[in-house]
């Protein structure tokens, strides 16, 4: 009986001690099995209602095959209300823009690598990507309160890290706008409706420097502005050089080694809470002062933003504000070219009598 | 019986049989022949605002004798300080990061870093120094992107930022410190600064308290328009505008922490040196010293004493100084540094407040007695940083 149990006891002993041993070994159970459930890149676009234009443009440039294959992508994808800012509202818009151009638009959308949220550094300014179409993506994110905002090139992710078999996908409330090949220079001379900024450039002597390396940031009030104020182009041409400050009249619109997306003042304000950004005017004592975010308050959902400027004498008090000029327009703002940006401006900076040459 | 005492031997067994299982790994002491001590501080202190915002942001990797890739990129390095935050104000005499908090930012080197630490060398607490292999080293410093990622794990598109690359040669048992810095405030060029101490060296007497001071500014950064510096910010004091390339200090001994404290006679305003804007020599700067207990009343145990250092350009005298209190602006002719304080709501006023250069702390039978210590003070691109060294004390009898 003694012998027993006891017998019993060693024999637990040796079992409990094999399962000791036993225990030192992990197998690994876990299988990664590829997830069938996620769609294949062009195949999630196509199915998706609110990214249906993104989707007939690419079908129209013939590279949904490419997105369905393997390889990893990220798609920046603007959904329709993005196209609409722009002006395409059905899918046969497309079909008058020059197909080399509207397949520029949709492979600058598109990286052939995947980027995901958390690969993108914890407050990045204009961290940089290359599109399919060969050119730079700035992207920038900034975090508060657990949440994260993130822009390419100005435009914001409203819907980030939605995954794809072979990527991910990022959708942007607004095309990204970025022409090839051009400079700041370029990209004013070819649109007519800039063309009273322009003379005004050329005559006071800013305009040969903007086919330099820059970077600048041009503020672009259209003709219409321009008129708006009695500065035609005829009144333009009439100037006499010499008895206006030119750096205040239109040298203001330039800002020299500087490339500003809207969406960077947001970044800053809230990473460093500077809301505010002085901008000396070149050679005066002028300042103007930058501030942007969201504009439309009625509408909780249209997140767009803008930026004003107010023009002052002068930095430090006493001051008087010249003008206060806002650019909400987001078909305009944004404009990436080689070397810097456009943003359309709503209104006009300074007049030419508050450029005159006192002495 | 002989069941319960085969019981018993087959218990012990089992846990014998489980120490032996146990007890199998075998420590690996790491040990360094021939150490040299190193600190390394990022003193790189600017902001990445709208104005800047192509500059790197100040956060880096240090990588000492690293290896690099056909392209030029490392890949590995036998010494690796990852994270390197912008220092913080003050450097406590004892190592106060590692284990503290779960943010990989580091403040310093070795700070969190678990590595090898220096001893206590005559009579110092080297704790803050990692022990390095002494002889020729490259090293190299990285701009990386703030975020958790281990640096070599990094994107290879985020690890291409160079700072600096070069080489240094550190002598066995010597102590360093190495610093990044600004040298150039409108190329914003930026380099190291490698300071041989030599604190462990001198008959420092432990009745008195020793600072030295350096103005590791870039050079035109007072010169340089206060609003583009950002040197006007609230809390920054008049030192956020820079000081002088050239300035006298002056030392004020205050007796006690209230509002009406009396400043201690003979040191009310005494003058101490000169102090020259260098970012580029190597050399140690002379250490001024007052006793610790300046405050003869004070009983030789325990003193509430505070310090004041005040900073003016030559030719100007501290018991009329043209500026207010509160004035920020004064031009880079005044500024000044208090080692604590007796006003709660301080950043109004324009110095900068410091925590105190004695240590105060319970050893032998008194609790609390006060130490004296070596300190350094140094200005840069108008923040200030205190850095504290301690003499071994006796431990405390409860």
């Amino acid at each position: 009986m003694k012998y027993e149990s006891l017998k019993k006891c060693l024999y637990f002993l040796s079992v409990l001690w094999l399962l000791g041993l036993n225990a030192c070994k992990h197998d690994d159970l876990h299988i990664d099995k590829a997830n069938d459930n996620f769609r294949p890149g062009f195949d999630f676009v196509k199915n998706n209602y609110d990214l249906s234009l993104f989707a007939s443009a690419i079908e129209k440039t013939g590279i949904g095959p490419e997105l369905n294959g393997a390889g990893q992508f990220t798609i920046l994808a603007p959904s329709n209300a993005a196209f609409n800012i722009i002006g395409i509202n059905r899918p046969s818009d497309f079909d008058k823009m020059n197909p080399d151009t509207l397949k520029f638009l949709v492979q600058r959308h598109i990286l052939n690598e995947r980027i995901m949220l958390k690969d993108i550094p914890f407050n990045g300014i204009d961290v940089r990507y290359r599109t399919l179409a060969g050119t730079e993506l700035y992207a920038s994110i900034v975090s508060r309160d657990n949440s994260n905002t993130l822009y390419f090139n100005g435009s914001l992710a409203s819907r980030k890290d939605v995954t794809l078999a072979n990527g991910t996908l990022h959708v942007l409330d607004r095309v990204m706008k970025s022409t090839a090949n051009t400079t700041v220079q370029g990209w004013l001379s070819a649109r007519p409706e800039y063309s009273i900024l322009v003379s005004g450039l050329k005559k006071f002597g800013f305009w040969d420097e903007l086919a330099t390396e820059g970077p600048y940031t041009i503020l672009a009030p259209k003709n219409k502005e321009f008129e708006a104020n009695g500065m035609t182009a005829e009144v333009i041409a009439g100037l006499n050089v010499n008895s206006y400050i030119g750096d205040r009249l239109f040298g203001c619109y330039v800002m020299r080694k500087k490339h500003f997306f809207v969406s960077d003042f947001v970044v800053f304000s809230i990473i460093n809470n500077d809301s505010f950004y002085y901008h000396p005017v070149a050679n005066d004592t002028y300042i103007m002062t930058i501030t942007a975010g969201r504009f439309n308050y009625d509408n909780i959902y249209d997140q767009s933003i803008g930026y004003n400027i107010e023009v002052r004498t002068n930095k430090n008090f006493p001051y008087d504000i010249v003008t206060n000029v806002k650019g909400h327009d987001q078909k305009a703002i944004d404009n990436l070219t080689d070397n810097g940006l456009v943003q359309d401006l709503q209104g006009i900076l300074i007049l030419p009598e508050q450029a005159i040459k006192s002495n | 019986m002989l069941l319960s005492r085969m019981k018993n031997v087959i218990f012990y067994a089992a846990i014998a049989l489980s120490c032996f299982a146990i007890g199998c790994s075998k420590v690996e002491y790491k040990k360094i022949d021939d150490p040299a001590y190193l600190r390394v501080f990022n003193n790189l202190n600017y902001k990445i605002g709208i104005d800047n915002k192509d500059e790197q942001l100040p956060f880096l990797t240090m990588l000492i004798d690293p290896e690099m890739d056909q392209n030029g990129m490392p890949v590995s390095a036998q010494i690796k300080g990852d994270f390197l935050d912008k220092r913080d104000p003050y450097a406590p005499p004892y190592p106060s990061h590692i284990g503290s908090g779960t943010s990989v930012n580091n403040p310093e080197y070795p700070g969190r870093e678990n590595v090898l630490v220096g001893p206590v060398l005559n009579g110092f607490d080297l704790s803050s120094w990692a022990q390095i292999p002494s002889g020729k080293h490259r090293i190299v410093f990285m701009f990386r992107p703030k975020n958790t990622v281990p640096f070599f794990n990094l994107d290879p598109k985020l690890k291409k930022s160079f700072l600096i690359d070069t080489t240094m040669v550190l002598d066995s048992k010597e102590v360093y410190t190495l610093h990044v810095l600004q040298k150039d405030f409108l190329t914003k060029r930026n380099g190291i600064y490698l300071r041989k101490e030599n604190f462990h060296k001198l008959p420092l007497s432990d009745s008195s308290i020793y600072v030295n001071f350096y103005n590791m500014s870039a050079k035109g950064y007072w010169q340089a328009d206060n609003d583009a510096k950002g040197g006007n910010e609230y809390g920054k004091g008049a030192m956020g505008n820079g000081v002088k390339d050239q300035m006298n200090i002056f030392v004020t001994l205050y007796k006690n922490r209230t509002v009406s404290s009396p400043k201690i006679s003979g040191y009310n305003g005494k003058y101490l040196g000169n102090l020259t804007r260098n970012a580029d020599v190597l050399e140690v700067s002379p250490y001024y010293s007052f006793p610790l207990f300046a405050d003869a009343s004070a009983g030789g145990i325990f003193t509430d004493m505070w310090q004041r250092f005040d900073f003016l350009a030559p030719g100007m005298d501290i018991r009329n100084i043209p500026y207010g209190p509160t004035v920020n602006q004064t031009d880079g002719n005044w500024a000044s540094i208090n080692c604590l304080t007796p006003y709660p709501d301080y950043r109004q006023w324009n110095e900068i407040v410091m925590p105190n250069m004695i240590v105060n702390i319970h050893s032998g039978k008194y609790n609390p007695r006060s130490f004296a210590t070596v300190n350094t003070i140094e200005i840069v691109n108008g923040n200030v940083y205190l850095s504290t060294i301690q003499r071994k004390y006796a431990p405390p009898v409860y």
